[in-house]
């Protein structure tokens, strides 16, 4: 029998990681990996799947139906257009990141995890930019792939495939480039209010009113004030932007008696206004987990 | 139901039992949590002993109907546990989360629980079982600000609220402090005492040896021992027991006993011997009459692992 | 019902920022409204119906409810708090019923006055021909339907909010918008048809999809259904996670 007064201690077994320590880059990467498949639920049980596939799938609709159409029709038609896309699906795109940035970023905040990140070789801004760059890549997968899909079905659907593509390629840096910037002005807002508190239901409404509800106020300001300034309303109004936007990148004009018809901007305005408020709202996400207290 | 034994054999008709589960599985998708479990308790205290993740927390999930065996029944009473809400009228929970109303007072708490099971002057059964506690002068204050042990003494009390002849605790003590847990103690030993049965759960031995009469030892799902746990012990035949004697002299003492087949280890100490036997009882019928023999005079004889923690970690590593 | 549980369930409201998000919620349309008065208008009852049907009954009815619907007994079930309700010999179906009531009744203090406030505003000048009080009903009925509706999810799955999101902007929102027989299954068109059915303004003003006893008739049943669901759900509630 051991003596009791003097202290030993056993080897159990437990060993002390002596691999390659990788870093901040890899701490990054990690987390980014690791937030895109939470989007998505992959890794997850089925009930967190079905949320988010669900409204991906929602989204994928549009585009889907207009391959069959292409598909089945004798000349080339194009019902739903690359530059209506965003408009059509905007609510599905907003009620996504609704669904999915509290759960990105409020998740941690409640379970008071975000300590044990920011003792890591993971500083502050590293963990944002992770998360913003996962909701973006999540967004992208439903903004993007629909267009793709409609591109390549309506270039199978023509009469020559290669001469399709040929009239149309300028189309592939717009779709790539419209879906980049509506998806990071799309993930900035959700994820700068979702930060904001760990409860869901707050966090939810609060990203669903920001979209919607601010369509609704802007519009109603445009209708009723005087046109030269109230069109300004419309650059605050996430969803009238999103609409300008495509319109701007695929080089296309609004339809008459809209309201993005009547305010008249050049298309570019909201291509830069999209820039500037993704950028802004960036850095308000960076602020925020500067100070945020884990 | 003050009429009912103390304890019976598992799986046995008890009608008078207040706690009884017949053949309980349960199972989530294909990970069996608990496994064919039969038991039956009645007044005093029962403690549900077993390591963390052995099953405890689903059996009294079950008890308390909050949980539907996959197999077999678990009654209170006569009755059906699950979706008998009306038990609780009898039955008072505790279970482990942590989670309180922080916004009501410790006092408005009690109270809740007691409007709640109806009760006919609410603000004095509360008022009982907060002093029951021993929480009077934290009674006002918001549980939002109480530690984790009163907390866990504030639960007790809603628990109690209502006087329940059952009482089911899972993990009662955790984050009590030394003082707070022998005042719970008291107060459940108590209970027991005026016939009501208590059935709690914990992974800490020391506990569960000061306060429960009857043990039901859960190891990964099943039950692998029930019944007084010094009677368990001495049922477990294959494992050596060790005694620690003195004697007016305790190296003839050990040569002597060396030559008795019962004994197969002697360990000659500075103070006393330490003797492993393989028969309980025949060694502390035979050790006295070969000391006696030697004119040896025995100074003591004590079994020494006949604790909890051995016979625990006996059924544990088996 | 069950008065402990109702009075219990006020408190948590009331401490809570939720109140503020609804206040919030509740000024949108005044807001509104307010905006809109401000310019001219030859068309009142048409513009005053429709900012009431797309505005308040779309989208400040819904998200209300959900809040409140969605929390009533969804937060404590998440938190584990549920469990000092439950283990106690209070019917399920007065539990569920005083939680209805109480979220019911703090969603309708919010958005019914909201909708009347607005609404007198946007019509202040010319006859009300039934709009404001028609569609005052009309949301209080929409506040029972939604309510019981968010209660059940939040006691049938651990997603509530989600699948109420997914039925106000995806079902109600985009497919009964594509596939009007769908529209026998919208709360939204219940509140529409209500409002129409008491509102006297012609045809071109406002028109609804579905007639309004329709209307009052689908919302009682989604209402019952819904609260007898909810019950039997809760009736057989189980604690997940082990130990």
């Amino acid at each position: 029998m051991a003596d009791r007064t003097a202290g030993t201690i056993y080897d159990v077994g437990y060993q002390r990681y002596e691999g390659v320590r990788l870093g901040r880059r890899h701490a990054i990467w990690a987390l980014y990996v690791h937030s895109l498949r939470g989007v998505f639920g992959i890794g997850r049980s089925l009930s967190s799947k079905v949320g988010p596939m669900g409204l991906a799938v929602i989204a994928f609709i549009p585009a889907v139906f207009q391959l069959g159409l292409a598909s089945i029709a004798p000349v080339e038609v194009e019902v739903i257009r690359p530059e209506g896309y965003y408009h059509m699906i905007e609510v599905v795109l907003a009620v996504f990141c609704a669904v999915v940035a509290p759960e990105l970023v409020g998740r941690d905040q409640r379970t008071q995890t975000l300590s044990l990140y920011f003792s890591r070789a993971l500083r502050r801004q590293d963990y944002a930019l992770a998360k913003f760059a996962a909701l973006v890549t999540a967004m992208l997968v439903i903004t993007l792939i629909p267009q793709v899909i409609m591109f390549i079905g309506n270039a199978l659907a023509a009469n020559n495939f290669f001469d399709y593509v040929r009239d149309e390629w300028a189309d592939l840096p717009s779709i790539l480039g419209s879906a980049v910037l509506l998806s990071s002005l799309v993930a900035g807002i959700g994820l700068v209010i979702a930060s904001q508190t760990p409860r869901r239901a707050y966090s939810t409404v609060g990203i669903l009113a920001a979209f919607i509800l601010t369509s609704i106020i802007a519009g109603t300001i445009f209708e009723v004030a005087d046109k030269d300034v109230a069109r300004f309303a419309l650059l605050l109004s996430p969803f009238h932007v999103v609409e300008g936007l495509a319109l701007w990148f695929f080089d296309a004009s609004a339809d008459p008696g809209t309201q993005l018809a009547e305010a008249d901007f050049r298309g570019v305005a909201y291509a830069i206004d999209a820039a500037l408020a993704a950028l802004l709202m960036l850095a308000l996400l960076l602020r925020r987990y500067r100070r945020i207290s884990p | 139901m003050t009429a009912a034994a103390q304890e019976r054999p598992s799986g046995a008709p008890s009608p008078a039992a207040t706690v009884e589960a017949v053949n309980v599985s349960r199972w989530y998708g294909n990970v069996v949590a608990v496994n064919d479990v039969s038991f039956s308790i009645g007044p005093g205290i029962t403690g549900l002993l077993g390591p963390n993740g052995a099953g405890k927390s689903t059996i009294l999930h079950m008890a308390a109907g909050f949980l539907r065996p996959s197999k077999g029944t678990v009654r209170i009473g006569s009755s059906p546990a699950w979706r008998n809400h009306e038990m609780f009228r009898n039955v008072g929970l505790v279970l482990e989360k942590e989670a309180v109303y922080s916004f009501l007072t410790g006092y408005e708490f009690v109270l809740l629980s007691a409007n709640l099971c109806g009760l006919s002057d609410p603000e004095e059964a509360a008022r009982r079982a907060v002093r029951a506690i021993d929480m009077e002068a934290a009674q006002d204050r918001r549980v939002g600000g109480y530690s984790k042990g009163m907390k866990q003494r504030l639960k007790v009390a809603a628990a109690i609220v209502h006087d329940p002849q059952i009482l089911l605790l899972d993990e009662p003590f955790n984050g009590t402090d030394p003082g707070q847990r022998l005042q719970m103690m008291d107060t459940l030993r108590r209970m027991a005492d005026e016939g009501r049965t208590i059935l709690f759960s914990s992974h800490i031995l020391d506990e569960v040896e000061q306060l429960a009469q009857n043990v039901l030892v859960i190891v990964a799902g099943r039950l692998v021992a029930s019944g007084d746990f010094r009677a368990i012990r001495r049922l477990m035949t294959d494992r050596p027991y060790t005694f620690t004697v003195s004697s007016s002299d305790n190296r003839q003492l050990a040569v002597a006993l060396v030559a008795d087949e019962s004994v197969f280890g002697v360990e000659l100490g500075d103070e006393h011997l330490t003797v492993r036997t393989s028969q309980f009882a025949d060694f502390t019928r035979v050790a006295p009459r070969i000391a006696q023999a030697r004119g040896i005079t025995l100074q003591e004889l004590l079994p020494t692992d006949e604790s909890l923690e051995s016979v625990f970690s006996y059924l544990v590593k088996r | 019902m069950n008065a402990t549980v109702f009075a219990l369930t006020l408190r948590q409201f009331a401490r809570q920022r939720r109140s503020l998000l609804l206040f919030g919620l509740a000024l949108v349309p005044v807001a509104i409204a307010i905006i809109y008065r401000l310019g001219e208008h030859a068309h009142q009852h048409e513009e005053t119906a429709s900012f009431l049907a797309d505005i308040v009954v779309t989208a400040i009815l819904p998200l209300a409810c959900l809040i409140l619907g969605t929390s009533a007994l969804g937060s404590e079930i998440e938190d584990g708090t549920a469990v000092y309700i439950l283990a106690k010999p209070v019917p399920r179906r007065d539990t569920i019923v005083a939680k209805f009531a109480a979220s019911a009744l703090i969603s309708a203090a919010f958005v019914v006055p909201a909708t009347a406030i607005s609404g007198l505003i946007g019509l202040q000048g010319v006859s009300g021909e039934g709009i404001v009080i028609g569609f005052a009903i009309a949301t209080l009925v929409g506040v029972f339907a939604y309510t019981a509706i968010f209660i059940l999810l939040s006691v049938a799955t651990s997603r509530a909010l989600l699948f109420g999101l997914a039925y106000v902007f995806i079902w109600e929102g985009l497919i009964t918008d594509l596939f009007s027989g769908t529209r026998y299954l919208s709360v939204r068109q219940y509140c529409l048809g209500i409002a129409d059915l008491i509102a006297t303004v012609s045809e071109e003003d406002f028109e609804a999809n579905l007639g309004g006893v329709e209307g009052l008739v689908l919302a009682t049943v989604v209402l019952a259904v819904a609260l007898v669901l909810a019950v039997r759900r809760l009736e057989a509630f189980e604690l997940t996670g082990t130990d």
